[in-house]
């Protein structure tokens, strides 16, 4: 046995996928997530990642991890089951939209213009993956002490939940007012604003178990692609006819 | 064989070679692809929304010069990671691609700087969160004082100025209102090092004479040789306890290098005291120094120079993996590097692993097999493995054959045991030495040179073996082919001159078979079957298996022997230094030891002290030599008021408690660096009663973030910078191959604001503090010339940049091992991503001074990569690591067994055996009635760290309080559901509190959580919750009461109901060989309230 280098990180390979992908017209992509539950530890760096790259407030979570335990002792076992977004081709969600402000872009990334939404949260009421949450305005240091002078206090900390977050390619200050993204209903969006830079969504870039993959499932060569054909795939509530673009590996 | 696997070497290095290239290749062309959508304004993925919202914008974050390169240290596993930076406000932390720890393969080293701005590698949830422990509300930012008046804990305190707080501290007076309090000057007694020097010798002397008569002369002889300077020791009757310096002492828990080499400079080089004392006992000691006595090496015929390291599993490169009292998903040194090797390798690569664990964790639900063993028992478990290997020849004979480093070689395998050594019994049959080759006449012994003095000699006998039932004389360090020599595996109980001896491996192999498998099945509470089964997958692999143990194996009172037992499994198949076996660190040299480097940092070092005496902890030292043993009538001697540590050191549960007892003797001032003992140790609520009482401890000064729960109960308070806003050297773990060494570096301004030191301006932590208190004590290894030749040492960064200088420069004396230069793009981003740092942290002119035009733009190489890290393909050699432990592992030690006990005067055991858990320091067993029936056992969650996480509010989003994990057969019987409150009590605590002597009790009721994971008889809860300080509680600031956040103290924190050691009564049960704080072995009961 020899030890070589061979082998390559998932993480740049899938990286090469995108980048093959983007050299496509976007209608001509398909952008999937495949999650590998073997893999997933329910580490929940995800889920952080994924609230730190978007800067989303206590409440508003787009991928959770849920975790359930089996068996009895001691023939018993953990599952973690991460829950983004399943950016359906057939989303329950955006039809009830009163002013049109959510639909599938041209790539089929079910995405929120938050200049039209109104806040009304039909779309978090009809979504049967419980995918979308409200953003109500608040920041995780609200409550904390100010002091001014004598310890760093809450002003001088909060600068970190304050600045830009880039979704849709553009920046969102959380100032202390009531604009967007506050007031307006929130989602994933697959990180579109990383993708179009060449970079994975913050999810699967962090992956510590490599569970998550994403690529262009139109691409033959792409590591989704591959994955999607295996015989242990499912999808989240097929029976609903969703046609989820998140694909589970069990 | 050997030809085969030169060919698939070659093979394989020109796929690396294609493959890296075409890595490479792809980072460029998605640097050229994003570099031209951007000056199109071309957005390939979102052209709707760019009409109907306002024009997109170009994304800083993903550019170079708007991230910083550094090192995580949300917990200890050191990651790569690069921080992304918004008007100079951290905005986003991902993993560093350089770093091993975040990708894997990660990029080649020289994988240009500049395509790497859109290349992540993944780190966990804490580090993504790290923001939140650097803006932290609740982080501090004036020097606080004790308000005089108050009392320790009070939490009351008031802001003084900086260079006040040091002059008080250095003068000391009466700083509270309650009489004076000695100052550090007063402990700067001795001051010149070649008295020192001379003084250390002469104790040396006094230690080793053996006659007590004559000792006890030697100390008169001591006391008029040196009677012009009595006065600068602790007491002249105890000339062994050292100078009074020593009654200084500096304590730290998260230290990493740079730092260390700071706080050491200061404490031991330039203040001149012994007391620099580590946490590691309260991690995993008993694994640190059973590895020690693993790695002793014979020099001039005594064995020492054992490094203090463990090893771990390249499970990476594994088969079959066995993991004991070890959470890789959780913790292990760390999730990042180690779990898609075990997630990537199960799923892809037919990798399998069990996991030794009483509780479901996240990687036993992964696992092939669970095996929730009795708390305690696990060396019983490696016994039994030993056994039925053993039993069934399924060992590596021709690796345990091998006494010597020739025959070691010969068969291809870069390390060797004792196990074909003879060793001498006792009249009872203990086995004791080795048996020398002059005691039966077989070998002269022969004189050779002293390796301190080549000019001197000493006598080495040679050892004995058995070859065919012929004893033959050996070195074990003979390297020459005709040297070589194997020996008989199983020699049991021959009569060899006056000697009855037996071979290593058949003492090993009579430890176990002191039980049955079936016996030992019972005892560990596992199936007979589920061991065989084990032990048979162990031994299919060849090398490619390995048992991988932590915590969970060696916190216990037999901490030591459980390791020992362990390591000794994975010596049966020889798996050392292995590709998918056993490996240890490596890392670059920053201290500037290797010959060539630039700024060998122990030559740079004016006037530096000697110190020497006993430490406050006992440790590298033997009671039976001590004045103090000598002094004390023979039926009074045992057992020692508190245990000795000859063979461990760092021992945190001893420091406080030490000072508490005065023994052996008083200290006058206690510095806590980054450590919270009160709230890390078991039975720390023990710790209280002492820090809370001035008389016990005249001066505390800690170094802290925020006020924490052992920094309440200081008399001053320095904020020190966060881990985005200082250097460290971060080393390396044994579970990565490679060579490296992680930078950490400023990436923000400092949140602490700046003081003045030396004329100098800098952010205000832990170094100024140190530079201020030299400055006032005219310490000469600080200040101007304090690096001597080198130049002044008055800021921080002139230490550390001229540590990156040396990992820059390498290890080659020819500088062949140099880093490439930063080219101009390299230098230009460099400068550009610190334009947000103040001059006091970033000044290109004054840092480039510092390390010289030269190496300057290695340096910037070095930084912008956020360290130094060798490549995957360097990392291997053939089915071998290369960086290698190579050489004799001490599966028998002599010098464990040459040691006696303290506190039984006993010899200890030099081999692997089971001893049951859990006994108190003397050795009893801890027993405490029926009515205490669950064994209490802690465990990590991956979203939060020991005691410095509870204010990352996204962490504690997903996982707001901890709970009692009981299976529910053991809720069944106590009619307790899920969601029910306990208290949890233990014969040392019986009302489950902390009580924090300032009016608070805390107590200890969790929450039950009913579960399947976790084994009948046995709970368990997450560290790092139930907080009593930490921003978590209110306090006082100037008169102003400063409320704090609830959220950082739910759930519960049940160190307090870990048991107390009965004979020591202020600490907890201890493993007193291997000095472990024991978390593990504790009968509590729950009760409902």
């Amino acid at each position: 046995m020899v030890v070589t280098s061979q082998e390559q990180d998932i993480l740049l390979r899938m990286q090469d996928d995108l980048r093959r992908a983007l050299e496509k017209p976007p209608h001509q992509r398909r952008w999937v997530m495949v999650i590998d539950l073997r893999r997933c530890i329910g580490c929940h760096a995800c889920t952080v990642a994924c609230v730190a790259e978007n800067k989303l407030p206590p409440g508003v979570v787009y991928r959770p991890v849920l975790e359930e335990e089996f068996g009895s002792y001691p023939n018993a076992t953990r599952r973690f089951l991460p829950r983004p977004c399943m950016q359906c081709d057939n989303p329950p969600c955006t039809p009830v939209c009163p002013v049109h402000a959510t639909y599938r872009d041209e790539n089929g990334v079910v995405v929120v213009d938050y200049a039209q939404c109104i806040g009304c949260r039909y779309c978090i009421t009809a979504c049967p993956y419980a995918a979308r949450t409200f953003d109500f305005g608040r920041v995780y240091t609200d409550g904390t002490a100010e002091a001014e002078g004598l310890i760093l206090g809450r002003s001088r900390a909060d600068d970190y939940e304050r600045v830009a977050n880039f979704e849709y390619g553009r920046p969102y200050e959380r100032l202390r007012g009531e604009e967007s993204p506050i007031g307006n209903v929130r989602k994933c969006h697959f990180c579109l604003h990383r993708l179009a830079a060449g970079m994975l969504p913050a999810c699967t870039t962090t992956c510590i178990g490599r569970a998550t993959m994403f690529g262009d499932a139109n691409d033959p060569d792409s590591l989704v692609t591959e994955m999607i054909a295996r015989t242990n795939v499912i999808r989240l509530k097929e029976e609903l006819g969703t046609e989820p673009r998140v694909y589970y590996l069990v | 064989m050997a030809v085969q696997e030169r060919v698939s070497q070659t093979h394989s290095y020109e796929r690396n070679k294609v493959s890296m290239f075409s890595r490479r290749d792809f980072i460029k062309m998605a640097g050229i692809m994003y570099g031209t959508a951007a000056f199109l304004g071309w957005r390939p993925d979102f052209p709707q929304l760019v009409a109907s919202q306002a024009a997109a914008t170009e994304i800083p974050l993903h550019s170079l010069e708007n991230q910083i390169y550094t090192v995580c240290l949300q917990c200890n596993t050191v990651c790569g990671i690069k921080v992304k930076l918004l008007d100079g406000v951290a905005a986003k932390i991902d993993g560093n691609p350089y770093s091993p720890w975040t990708m894997a393969p990660h990029l080649d080293y020289e994988t240009p700087f500049a395509q790497t701005g859109t290349v992540e590698g993944a780190i966990c949830p804490k580090g993504q969160a790290g923001l939140q422990t650097v803006y932290d509300p609740y982080r501090i930012v004036k020097v606080l004082k004790r308000k005089p008046g108050t009392k320790r804990g009070e939490n009351q305190w008031i802001t003084i100025d900086f260079d006040t707080a040091l002059d008080e501290i250095v003068n000391g007076g009466d700083l509270f209102g309650e009489g004076p309090v000695p100052g550090l000057k007063e402990s700067y007694a001795l001051k010149d090092p070649a008295v020192a020097k001379e003084m250390a010798a002469a104790v040396k002397a006094i230690l080793t004479e053996k006659d007590t008569a004559k000792k006890l002369a030697l100390v008169e002889d001591f006391k008029v040789k040196f009677k012009d300077y009595l006065d600068t020791l602790i007491d002249p009757d105890h000339p062994d306890w050292g100078p009074k310096n020593n009654q200084v002492v500096f304590n730290w828990g998260r230290l990493k290098g740079g730092r260390s080499d700071f706080i050491n400079r200061f404490m031991r080089d330039g203040f001149g005291s012994t007391n620099t004392h580590g946490h590691t006992t309260v991690c995993q000691g008993s694994l640190y120094f059973a590895g020690k006595a693993m790695s002793e090496k014979l020099v001039d015929g005594k064995w020492t120079g054992g490094d203090k390291f463990y090893w771990q599993g390249d499970v990476r490169n594994s088969e079959f993996v066995i993991f004991v009292g070890a959470s890789p998903f959780e913790g292990n040194y760390g999730p990042p590097l180690r779990v898609p090797a075990l997630t990537v390798g199960a799923t892809d690569k037919g990798l399998k692993y069990v996991v030794v664990d009483p509780r479901l964790s996240k990687v036993a639900a992964k696992a092939w097999k669970w095996l929730p063993i009795r708390p305690g028992t696990e060396g019983a478990m490696a016994l039994a493995l030993i056994q039925w290997v053993l039993d069934n020849e399924r060992y590596d004979k021709v690796y345990l054959a091998a006494v010597n480093k020739a025959a070691a070689v010969a068969a291809g395998n870069p390390t060797w045991t004792e196990a074909a050594w003879l060793v001498k019994l006792d009249e009872n049959g203990t086995p004791t030495t080795f048996l020398r080759a002059s005691e039966i006449g077989l070998k002269e012994k022969e004189p050779r040179p002293l390796s301190t003095d080549p000019e001197k000699t000493y006598e080495f006998d040679y050892f004995v073996t058995l070859v065919n039932g012929e004893p033959v004389a050996f070195d074990p360090y003979a390297d020459k082919p005709e040297d070589a020599v194997s020996g008989d595996l199983f020699v049991n109980g021959i009569q060899l001159g006056a000697f009855t001896v037996k071979s290593v491996l058949q003492i090993i192999s009579d430890a176990a078979h002191e039980h049955t498998l079936e016996e030992w099945a019972e005892i560990c509470g596992l199936r007979v079957t589920d061991l065989v089964e084990v032990a048979r997958e162990f031994t299919s692999h060849g090398k490619r298996a390995c048992a991988d143990i932590h915590r969970g194996v060696s916190q216990h009172t037999n901490g030591f022997y459980n390791v020992l037992a362990w390591y000794t499994l994975n010596a049966l198949i020889g798996n050392y230094d292995f590709a998918g076996g056993m490996i240890k660190l490596s890392t670059y040299d920053a201290a500037g030891g290797k010959p060539g480097q630039p700024f060998p940092l122990s030559k740079l070092n004016p006037s530096a002290m000697i110190p020497f005496g006993t430490s406050i902890i006992r440790h590298d030292a033997k009671y039976q030599e001590s004045v103090l043993y000598a002094r004390l009538p023979e039926d009074q001697r045992y057992p020692a008021k508190r245990n000795w540590y000859p063979l461990s050191s760092d021992v945190y549960q001893e420091v406080i408690p030490s000072i508490g007892d005065a023994y052996p003797y008083p200290v006058k001032a206690l510095f806590m660096y980054m450590g919270s003992p009160v709230y890390a140790l078991p039975a720390g609520h023990k710790l209280i009663e002492i820090l809370s009482d001035p008389k016990k401890l005249p001066l505390f000064i800690a170094f802290d973030i925020t006020i924490g729960e052992t920094s309440m109960y200081a008399d001053y308070i320095f904020p020190d910078t966060s881990y985005l806003e200082r250097w460290e050297f971060n080393g390396s773990h044994p579970s990565v191959p490679f060579k490296v060494q992680g930078i950490r570096q400023p990436a923000i301004a400092p949140l602490t604001g700046e003081v003045t030191v030396f004329g100098q301006t800098m952010p205000l932590n832990m170094e100024a503090v140190l530079l201020g208190l030299a400055e006032r004590l005219g310490l000469k290894n600080f200040g101007p010339g304090g690096l001597g030749e080198a130049g002044d040492l008055s800021h921080q960064d002139d230490l550390y940049l001229r540590m990156v200088a040396n990992v820059a420069f390498g290890e080659k004396e020819d500088g062949s091992d140099a880093v490439p230069d930063a080219d101009a793009e390299e230098l230009r981003l460099f400068e550009q991503a610190r334009r947000h740092l103040p001059k006091s942290v970033f000044d290109p002119e004054r840092w480039k001074r510092i390390v010289g035009e030269a190496l300057w733009p290695k340096v910037v190489y070095v930084l912008n990569r956020g360290g130094r890290f060798q490549n995957f393909a360097k990392g291997y050699k053939g089915n071998q690591v290369a960086n290698q432990y190579g050489r004799l592992i001490n599966i028998y030690q002599e010098k464990t067994y040459s040691t006696k006990s303290a506190m039984t005067g006993e010899h200890l055991v030099g081999y692997a055996r089971y001893f049951p858990a859990p006994v108190d320091v003397l050795g009893r067993p801890v027993e405490d009635g029926a009515e205490y029936d669950l064994r209490l056992i802690t465990h990590r969650e991956q979203v939060m760290t020991k005691s410095r996480t509870s204010g990352n509010y996204w962490l504690t989003a997903i996982m707001p309080e901890n709970v009692v994990l009981m299976n529910s057969a053991d809720a069944a019987a106590r009619g307790l559901k899920t969601g029910d409150q306990v208290k949890i009590i233990c014969a040392s605590n019986p009302d489950g509190v902390w009580d924090l002597h300032n009016g608070v009790r805390v107590p200890m009721i969790g929450k039950v959580k009913v579960t399947e994971g976790i084994r009948p008889g046995v709970i368990s809860f997450a560290l790092g919750f139930g907080h009593f300080a930490y921003g978590g509680v209110d306090f006082q600031i100037d008169g102003v009461l400063i409320q704090g956040d609830p959220r950082r103290t739910r759930g519960f924190h049940a160190n307090a109901a870990m048991r107390v050691d009965p004979y020591l009564g202020n600490t907890p049960l201890v493993d007193p060989v291997g000095g472990s704080a024991v978390f593990y072995d504790t009968m509590v009961k729950v009760v409902k309230v």
